[in-house]
Order: structure tokens, then sequence, then C-alpha cells
């Protein structure tokens, strides 16, 4: 196996992981502020992806204002689904509202079927398709440029939750909840802000990635690598879902690049039981203490 | 107490005497229901009562229903409660196998590691083709009882009821033994439970033996109800299938088991007719169900009743 | 006590209103047929167009001509997601309460296996399903749908290692039952020509980065590399192929993969792809059934674009039409099966005229194309397979 493969296939990774990294903020970012795990994140991210690409194809837009219809799609959703059906979940368990949020990703995995088909659709890119040459190493455009705007945004969200009045509100809330009501902070907006924001990281995530995966109802199942990418990197820790999902992702590309097809689909998982062993909470997480 | 008896007596009628006025298709559907119900005991023991909440039971599923299959296919001669005794005693040894190192995790991470766990075992499944056929899939033949081969539905559907008769009979009275109350008191706090001298660890790998078995003695009816098996057929979907049949039934608790699996199976049957629309209402209902019921059917039940 | 005692009579008069059909399925004024397909999950786009704009689309044409023998054609379907113990009770459900008189084009291997035990014992006919694993020739009751993998490999290796002279291959191919079954058949055949396979990846049904695997077969140089996927891995595979630069081997497509769907995905990086086609070219070809089913789909499903999948649907429905009609006023299962053995050189100006014989195996051939300007151009006329 050549370096320039090598890196080629890291490359590749880095962007399948970051792609996970961004599907495992938006997890992160609900759990935090309302301890809920929205199961439905992957189709809410295919389905505004969908609105976007209906309307590029209707009204010919630029796939700049296509990306701005799908991320004001997703956060339309993301409140919607928030104010429509989580809030109503009072008296509800936790293990309730994960099963509303199951039923709801399976509500919207059959809509966009019904109104788009099941079928597979390509979708423009913002990057060229030919590959760049550095040296004996060619590098695809589209990994790159799913890298560097998957950073951006997740530099963004950095300063968001740093130097804003929302994101001190979203993280005084994921501390303690009481003490940040106590504090003024309205909880129930911070609950809808999360919603939202997690909604359009995931349209942001939909719309660089459906190039290469191609648009289908399909794309959401990449709720599944989310989770485990910020099991990995330690639930509820942002730089550990970012840690997580760019791990994943290279993974996935090593493996079946040194391992027989027998083991190697399983290596992500037995990766993800192996760090488990040996980090109970993960890479970055930190084991909650609880008092009595 | 007179009430219960005459109840009881009349379900056990009831179910006797089911495949002498059903027709063959809901024979079959009703041994589909029982054989759910045994795993959603199984899942409620780990997830309802030890608070595990596990993604990977398929997994489980799949190691009984395999394990099955092989037995009876290489040593027909086996007494099928042998089969599903030691496909059970199989699931079970992997789910301790398991839960020893799982101790450590708790909440997501546990769930996670159960999910990376049930991708695993159907890996491994898909690859041992020489066992288990792989890809091709593997044709189960008809269980073996004495001299009699289980080749009708009626035969098949006495097997899953006895056994699930046996199965719930133990699970109720699970509650009532030590290690029941240990389970309950986990449940309610680990911190207290294990202050209070209870060994939590010890207990809570327990409770992933003892769902792992029932899980795989499921599996093993599994295979002779349906008599075929696939690595298909055991995707994280079935597994997260499992989960919403305890949660919709009520978790922890032995009702809310056999609700759950009843209500969430003819759900899928029924459904089957919309096509394109079934996930759609299927989802709908969830949400439905969750948003009214709280706590699940048979917390909604009881509430209703102390009105 | 009333109520129990109402509800038995009112059973038993239901019961007992049950017309006993001669044939179940087969009445003075319908034929009833159906199939457990994917309505959901993985394969659920090819599964709708296969029955309800395929199988329905030429009985819609059928009936309104009056039907077979004055009967009408009825279908019902069942969702199962691909899961095979779905597709067991859907079919279980379809021949003892729908009473179908036939399965008719199913999709997928472990769905399909699931049920055959159970359709041979209750000798129930399963026609056509759509899948090519050898498993399913030479039963009583089935006849295949779709060119058997077995096959199209013979196909596909006599072609290139006589006709092309290429001796090195690689296989990229999808880890379930239709990538193995041609894996295996590759290595039969190639070993009849004293050949090896130079490199076989394996993709999983649904992950989307290929880069590994295409470095890896790209290590071992093959001169051609057979793709046994579905479209989106399939045209990933060839984005792959262009994004690396390696421009000195054949990309193959199998049959089931040669389709419109993945050139559309695949964009540019198509280009001079091979394959060996199944059917022609639903959109352009003017061979006399295919104008017949364009103008079908436009005038029933107006909408829905002509594809592979739908005329395979299309073309199984046509296969039953002329077997029932052939066995007659008199339809029975057995009737039905021993029409079907006896057509030969059946026109459906679709394929070259269909024998069935004794094997039960309706399609033998396909031709080789090569991707030209985003269409597949055909490079040979219809090879065969004996």
């Amino acid at each position: 196996m050549t370096a320039a493969t090598l890196v080629h296939v890291v490359v590749s990774g880095l962007a399948t992981g970051s792609i996970y990294a961004l599907m495992a903020l938006s997890l992160v970012i609900i759990y935090n502020a309302t301890r809920t795990l929205n199961f439905a994140q992957g189709e809410m991210l295919m389905v505004s992806t969908f609105i976007g690409w209906a309307a590029h194809r209707a009204f010919e837009l630029p796939l700049a204002v296509t990306l701005v219809v799908a991320v004001a799609a997703a956060g339309v959703m993301g409140w919607l689904v928030e104010r429509a059906i989580i809030r109503r979940a009072i008296g509800a368990t936790h293990w309730d509202v994960l099963i509303i949020t199951l039923g709801l990703s399976l509500m919207l995995r059959a809509g966009a079927g019904l109104a788009w088909t099941h079928d597979d659709f390509p979708f423009p890119s913002f990057f060229d398709s030919r590959p760049i040459a550095l040296g004996p190493v060619r590098l695809a455009p589209v990994s790159i440029g799913i890298i560097g705007a998957s950073l951006a945004l997740m530099a963004a969200l950095y300063a968001l939750f740093r130097w804003t009045r929302l994101g001190r509100a979203m993280r005084a809330v994921a501390q303690n909840q009481r003490a940040a009501r106590l504090m003024g902070i309205s909880v129930e907006r911070v609950y809808s802000s999360s919603w939202v924001l997690a909604a359009m990281v995931g349209a942001v995530a939909g719309v660089l990635v459906a190039p290469v995966v191609f648009l289908s109802s399909k794309m959401g199942l990449v709720v599944i690598n989310g989770f485990t990418a910020a099991v990995i990197g330690g639930f509820g820790s942002m730089p550990g879902a970012v840690l997580g999902g760019m791990l994943l992702g290279v993974i996935e590309n090593l493996a079946p690049l040194y391992l027989p097809s027998g083991i190697r689909y399983s290596v992500p998982f037995l990766v993800l039981i192996a760090i488990l062993l040996v980090r109970p909470a993960g890479l970055l997480g930190r084991v909650e203490q609880r008092k009595v | 107490m007179r009430a219960r008896g005459l109840a009881v007596a009349a379900l056990v009628t009831a179910l006797a005497a089911w495949p002498w006025v059903a027709p063959r298709y809901f024979v079959f559907l009703a041994s589909v229901i029982l054989v759910n119900v045994i795993v959603a005991l199984g899942l409620n023991l780990l997830s309802g009562y030890t608070n595990q909440l596990s993604f990977g039971h398929a997994g489980f599923f799949a190691i009984g229903a395999y394990t099955a299959a092989v037995l009876t296919l290489r040593a027909p001669a086996t007494p099928v409660v042998v089969t599903l005794a030691l496909a059970g005693a199989l699931t079970a040894a992997v789910g301790l196998a398991f839960g020893v190192p799982c101790l450590r995790l708790g909440g997501l991470y546990l769930t996670m590691a159960t999910l990376a766990f049930g991708f695993v075992i159907t890996e491994a499944i898909l690859n041992l083709d020489a066992l288990t056929n792989g890809a091709d899939g593997l044709r189960v033949p008809a269980a073996r009882l004495g001299a009699v081969a289980l080749s009708t539905d009626a035969g098949r559907y006495y097997l899953t009821a006895a056994v699930a008769a046996v199965m719930v009979t133990a699970a109720v009275n699970l509650v009532r033994t030590r290690t029941g109350r240990a389970f309950l008191a986990i449940r309610e706090s680990e911190i207290a439970a294990q202050a209070s001298g209870v060994p939590v660890a010890a207990y809570k790998t327990l409770a992933f033996g003892l769902s792992a078995f029932y899980t795989g003695v499921a599996g093993g009816l599994f295979a002779f109800v349906v008599g075929f098996l696939s690595p298909d057929a055991f995707d994280v979907f079935l597994s997260v299938d499992f989960v919403v049949m305890i949660i919709v039934g009520g978790l922890g608790s032995v009702p809310g088991s056999i609700i759950g699996a009843t209500v969430v199976t003819l759900l899928h049957d029924g459904l089957a007719a919309f096509q394109n629309y079934r996930p759609l209402i299927f989802g709908a209902i969830l949400v439905a169900c969750m948003l009214f019921m709280p706590g699940g059917v048979t917390q909604a039940l009881g509430r209703a009743a102390r009105r | 006590m009333r109520l129990a005692v109402s509800l038995l009579a009112v059973a038993l008069v239901a019961v007992a209103a049950i017309p006993v059909a001669a044939q179940q399925g087969v009445t003075e004024t319908e034929i009833v047929l159906g199939c457990s397909n994917s309505f959901s999950g993985p394969l659920a786009y090819t599964g709708e167009q296969a029955t309800k704009f395929g199988v329905d689309l030429y009985f819609k044409v059928v009936n309104d001509a009056g039907g077979i023998h004055g009967r009408k054609v009825r279908t019902v379907y069942y969702d199962d997601g691909y899961k095979p113990q779905e597709a067991v009770a859907n079919t279980r459900k379809l021949v003892e309460q729908d009473r179908i008189f036939a399965v008719i084009a199913p999709q997928g291997t472990p769905p399909v296996m699931a049920t055959l035990g159970y359709l041979e014992e209750n000798r129930v006919p399963l026609l056509f399903p759509f899948q090519g694993s050898p498993a399913i020739r030479g039963k009583k009751y089935v006849f295949s749908g779709m060119t058997l993998y077995d096959r199209q490999s013979r196909m596909m290796i006599d072609y290139l290692v006589t006709q092309r002279k290429l001796r090195t291959f690689g296989v990229l191919y999808q880890d379930d039952d239709y990538g193995k079954s041609f894996l295996g058949a590759f290595e039969k055949d190639l070993a009849r020509h004293n050949l090896k396979l130079a490199a076989a990846e394996s993709v999983k049904r649904g992950v989307t980065d290929v880069s590994a695997q295409i470095a890896k077969l790209r290590a071992a140089a093959p001169q051609a590399v057979f793709l046994v996927l579905t479209p989106g891995p399939g045209a990933q595979a060839l984005k792959e192929r262009q994004k690396i630069g390696w421009t000195d081997t054949v990309m193959v497509s199998s049959g089931p993969l040669t389709d419109e769907k993945y050139l559309a995905l695949a964009g540019d990086a198509s280009e001079g792809v091979e394959g060996l086609s199944l059917w022609p070219d639903p959109l352009t070809s003017d061979l006399p059934g295919m104008k017949a089913y364009r103008d079908a789909m436009q005038k029933y499903f107006g909408k829905n674009e002509p594809n592979r999948y739908s005329l395979s649907g299309y073309f199984a429905a046509m296969l039953f039409t002329e077997g029932a009609r052939r066995a007659g006023k008199n339809l029975t299962r057995e009737s039905l099966v021993a029409a079907l053995e006896g057509i030969k050189g059946f026109e459906t100006g679709i394929l070259p005229p269909v024998t069935i014989g004794p094997d039960h195996e309706t399609q033998r051939q396909g031709f080789w194309v090569r991707v030209e300007k985003g269409r597949f151009k055909a490079l040979t006329d219809w090879l065969t397979s004996d």
C-alpha cells in the first residue's frame, strides 16, 4: 500500500468523519440542553436536504441558495417538532421521548418516500470533481471541501457557545437547569433554540454529503454513525463528538484497506467496545458522579 | 382470588383451543406473538428492571435461532426441549460474557455497546458460513418431540405456548424472589441498593445472563416457527423493535411485556397491507401512544383503573 | 353469554358464506395474484416500481381489454421491508387469507428463499421473482424472473476471455447473497478457462465510501473489474475510480446493475464503462414491445419514468398472461405450470422469443453494452449462456 494511497483513503475517511462529527454534534447539542436522544436527527437531515433539492429543481436556484433553503427548512422543522411534540410530552420519561423520536424518524422516512420516492438522486456539489494533485498524492476536492466546511461550521459553533448570550444560556441549562431558570434564563427558549440549531447543523451536513452518497431516503441512517461517534468521543462533550466522528470515519476506511472481508465491518464497533472498556465514558467524556 | 383463578383458567382454555377455532394463518401469527412475548420478558429483565437499555437483543435472538437450527440439522435426534435449553444456555453464556465488561458502563454508553455487540454477532453469523450458510440462509427442519415431528402450525404453536407459559410463570415468580427484589432495588436506585449491601455488579451481570437466556430460547422457537434463517433477519431494526415493545407495553412489568409484544406484532402484521404508508402509520401510532400514554400501556391502564 | 352466542352465529354464517372456489384465486370474473415485496427498507424503490408500476401496469392494459378469458386480474401486495420473516408471514397471509392463485414478482434472495419451502409444500406457483440466485432452478412450481446469476457470469466471462482476450479480473461485490453468488460463479467460470481472480473486495450494503476497496483492486492491476452492487455504491465506485485516475481497467457492471439509474448517479464517471445488459434501453429502444410499454406507462402513470425495474415487472405480467391464456378457461395451478412450460418462441417485442422448457428458466440472455455520452450502446447482439 503506497503512502499516496494511504493519504487518499485517510482524507476520504476524514471527510466521512466530518459528516459523522456534525451529526454527533447535533445529537449532543440537543442532549445537553434537553436530555433527549433525538433518533429522528438523521431523518430531519434527509428531509431538509430533500426540501432544498426540490426548491433547487423547481426554481433553478444556485447551490448556495439551496443550502440556505435547506437550513431554513431544517430550522422550522426543528422548532415545530420541539414545540408541537416534544414539549407536549410532559410527564414522560426519557424512554418515552426516545420512542417518540423513533416514531418521528419512521414517519419522516416514509413521508420522504411518498413525496419523492425511495430512489437515489444525484445532488450538485460545491466542489469540483477533478482531483487535485499534490505530488504523487491525489486528493478529491469534495473531500477537502467537506472537511473544510465542517471545520468552519464547528468553529462557528464554538464561537456561538463561547461568546454569545444564547450560547452561554445553553451551556448554563446543560450544567444545571434549575439554577439556570433561577438566573432568569428562559429554559423553554433554550430548548427550542437547541432543536433549531441542531437541525440546521444537520442540514449543512446533508447538503455537504448528498453529492457523495446521493440524495435518498436512506441518508437518515447516518444517525447511527452519529451516535456511535458521539459515544466514542464521550457523549455530551462537543470536542468529543468531533474527535469521535473523525476517528470513526478514518477507522471505517482503514479497516477494508488492511483487513479481510470477514472482519472489516465489525472493526468500528469492536473499536467502540474496546474504547468503552478502557474509558467507560468515551475518550473525552467524564463519568457522571451522582451525589446522593 | 376466585376471579383471578377463573381468569387464568379462561385464558389457558382460550390458548389451548386457539388452533381449533382459528385459521392456520392466525395460529402462525399467535406463535409469532408468543415468541416476541418471551423476548420482551427477557429484555424487560435487563432494561426494565436493572435499567440497562439494550439495542443489541437481535444478536442474542440470532444466536438462539442459529444454535437451535444447527443443532436440529446436525443432531436431528435431539428432543426439542433439549435443543431450546441448549440454545438458551449458549446465548446466556454469551450474555454473561458480554455483561461482565459492560458493568462499568452506564446509560447511553452501555446502550451503544449493546448495539455494537448486536452488529458484531450478525457479522459473525454472516461470515461463519460453513456453520450457518451465511448469506444464502438456512432452512430449518421441523422440531422433533420424541418420534413426532412438529411440522404443523398447531404443533409449533403448542410448543411455543407451552414454553411461553413456563417463561411467563418464571418471570412472575422472579419478582417474589430475592433476585427479583434485588433487581427492583437496583432499578429504584443503584447507589442505595449498593449501600444496602446488594451486590449490584453480580445482579446486573445475572440480569444480562437471564435476559440472554430468555431471548435465546425465543430465538430457537423463532427458527422453528418461521422455518428459515438469514442474517438479514437480525439487524438493528429488529433490536429497536424489541425495545419498542417493552416501552410501549410498560417497562419493568410482566403484563407490560405481554401487552407490548402483542400490540407491536399485531400492528406490524395489520399494517403490512399499507405498503409504503406502513412506517408512516406505525410511527404516528408510536408518537401518539407515548404522548397519550406516557410510561406505556400498563401504566395508562393503571391510571385509568385508579380513577 | 348471549353476546358470545351471537358472535358465534355471525362467525358461522360468515364462514358458510365464503364461496368455495374450484381453484383458489380463480373465479368466473377474476384471477388474484400477489406478492410480499419491499415497500420500505433498502430496496423500496425497486419493489414499488416492479409491482405497482410494472406488474400492475401490464394488467391494467389486459383488464381494460377484457381480461384473460373474461377474467380480470387483481393484485394484492404486502410490505416486508426486505425481512425474510415478514416475507414468510405476508406470503402465508396471501395464500391462506387472500387466497391468491399464484405469487408473482417478489424481490430479493433472502425473502424469496424464506418462502420457497412453504410455497412448494402448498403447491403455489412462485412466478418470476426479481432475483437471480440459481437456488430456485429446477423447482416444479417456480419460474425464474431474471437471467440467473450463474448464466450471467458465464456470458460475461466467456465474452471477455474469448472475444476480448482479457486475462486478469477483479470483483467489487456487495456483501450479501447477490454479491457472493456472483463471486462464486465468476470463480467457477474463470476456472473453466484456467484463470483465477486477481482480487475480490466486498462492500457492505449501505456503506458510502469505497476508496479502500478501489485502492486495493487497483493494486492488483486487473484488466477488468466486475461491479456486483446496487446503483448507489456502483456509481460511487465509478466516481472513486475517476478520483484516483485509474484509467487502465474496464469497469463491467453485472446484469442487475446495468441500468440508467447508475449512469445518472455516476455522471461523467460512467463514460466508457461496460456491462451486461438484460434489457433494451427503456427510454429509446424502438422495439414494438418497448414502445407499447412506454405508451402504457405514459397513459396510466404519466409522471413515472420508464425504467428497468418496472419493465421487469411488466414483462413478468406479460409472461403470466400468455401462460394463463394458453391454459384456457380451466385455469388451475397445474394447467398454468404446464402452459408456461409449453411456451416456445413467444414474441414479446422486448426480449428475444421466449422459450421455457422443463428447467423453468424464462430468460437466458443478455447483451454487451458500453456507455457512450451517458447512454448504453450495444456492442454485441444477444449473447447466450448454454
